[in-house]
């Protein structure tokens, strides 16, 4: 047996001193790569997630705006038809207009809260966050 | 340029004429046909084997089921099961329809207001009967909301009634909207690539750009038919549920 120097095989049980260096330079490289991994993942569900919630926004854009029409719409209509029944034109079809466009409020108003009610339900009460998915616990 | 609108025009198939009711079977009608044949057809197909473990063509039968019945408990609750054959029967009556005018040259039945609009009014008079029926005169209570001082309420209830009252013409013409908007947008777009083809020299080259439009938006036709015929059962469940219970 010689005495140790460097480069020589340590006590059994440990590290030479390079093959520490080389291991901590590999650790902090895996680390750095798993980061990496991470991120792009992360980013790809949220990327998904705002996807999902854009189509869910244009959809329900769509309803709005049909719920708004629709009861404008009949509210005029019910107000020109006593017109013609009564006689008084053109003032309870202005009067069922402006209720109709109240209704038509009314039903946006209802709508939207549905669809807070849901978001908060799916989100946990952070409205405006992404949802978190706890599919995998790190 | 190919007209837009022709895709939508109700032929005459096999004309029928039953003591002066014209009952003749058109395009419209034969689709209808064939989307019932399908959903049957596929449904008994499904089951058939009835396995413990099932097939893959069973196993979207069941998940088919479990979406509408779980939209049906999470919207009225377990008393609403009762209505879950209607239910069931819209959503696949509807999304069948609306996937068979996906194939190019198939008529979309859904893009009919007509069709829409009689399966809106049947919601709307089932809404009404079940109401009465179960809460009698308590179905008024719909109109009126709690906590409104006494001197608005007539206002207030005026309001409810024109918004209750919009509901099936919001109902028919959002589904109907959306199908003809977006079979008239692909025929556009797709009228665009033989314009251009047929275009002298150059314009032939910018060919290909209306052509990648029509395809993203034959991807976006295809969640449109899923997600209107899920919008619409939906809404039929909230509107049923407002029969069950008016008090809120």
């Amino acid at each position: 047996m010689t005495e140790p120097g460097p480069g020589a095989t340590p006590p059994k049980g440990q590290m030479s001193p390079e093959d520490i260096a080389e291991f901590k330079r590999r650790a902090t490289e895996l680390g750095g790569r798993i980061d990496e991994v991470q991120a792009e993942k992360q980013a790809e569900i949220e990327a998904q997630q705002d996807k999902a919630m854009r189509g869910r926004g244009m959809a329900l854009g769509l309803r709005m705006s049909t719920e708004l029409v629709a009861a404008i719409v009949v509210g005029s209509l019910i107000g020109y038809m006593l017109d013609r029944w009564l006689g008084t034109a053109p003032w309870l079809f202005l009067v069922f207009f402006l209720l109709g466009f109240g209704a038509g409020i009314l039903n946006v108003t209802r709508s939207f809260q549905r669809m807070q009610d849901e978001i908060t339900r799916e989100t946990g009460g952070n409205i405006g966050r992404p949802v978190a998915n706890n599919d995998d616990d790190d | 340029m190919p007209d837009p609108i022709h895709q939508f025009e109700v032929k005459r198939l096999v004309p029928l004429d039953i003591f002066g009711v014209d009952a003749t079977f058109t395009n419209s009608a034969l689709f209808m046909v064939l989307s019932v044949v399908t959903i049957v057809g596929l449904l008994m197909y499904a089951t058939r084997g009835r396995a413990l473990v099932p097939s893959r063509l069973q196993s979207i039968a069941e998940s088919l089921y479990e979406f509408i019945a779980n939209m049906v408990r999470d919207s009225m609750g377990e008393q609403g099961m009762k209505f879950f054959p209607l239910i069931f029967t819209f959503f696949l009556f509807i999304l069948t329809m609306n996937m068979l005018g996906m194939i190019p040259g198939a008529f979309t039945v859904t893009s009919q207001l007509a069709v829409t609009a009689a399966l809106a009014i049947l919601v709307f008079i089932t809404v009404l009967v079940v109401g009465f029926a179960k809460n009698g005169l308590g179905f008024l209570k719909l109109f009126v909301p709690d906590g409104v001082p006494i001197y608005v309420l007539p206002l207030v209830s005026i309001i409810e009634v024109i918004s209750f009252v919009s509901r099936p013409l919001s109902h028919s013409v959002r589904l109907f909207a959306n199908m003809l908007a977006g079979h008239i947008t692909l025929k556009v777009f797709g009228g665009f690539v033989v314009m251009l083809l047929s275009a002298a020299g150059a314009y032939k080259a910018l060919a290909p750009l209306p052509l990648l439009m029509a395809t993203a938006l034959t991807a976006l036709e295809f969640l449109v038919a899923f997600l209107q015929a899920y919008v619409f059962t939906m809404l039929t469940c909230m509107y049923l549920n407002d029969a069950l219970h008016p008090g809120h």
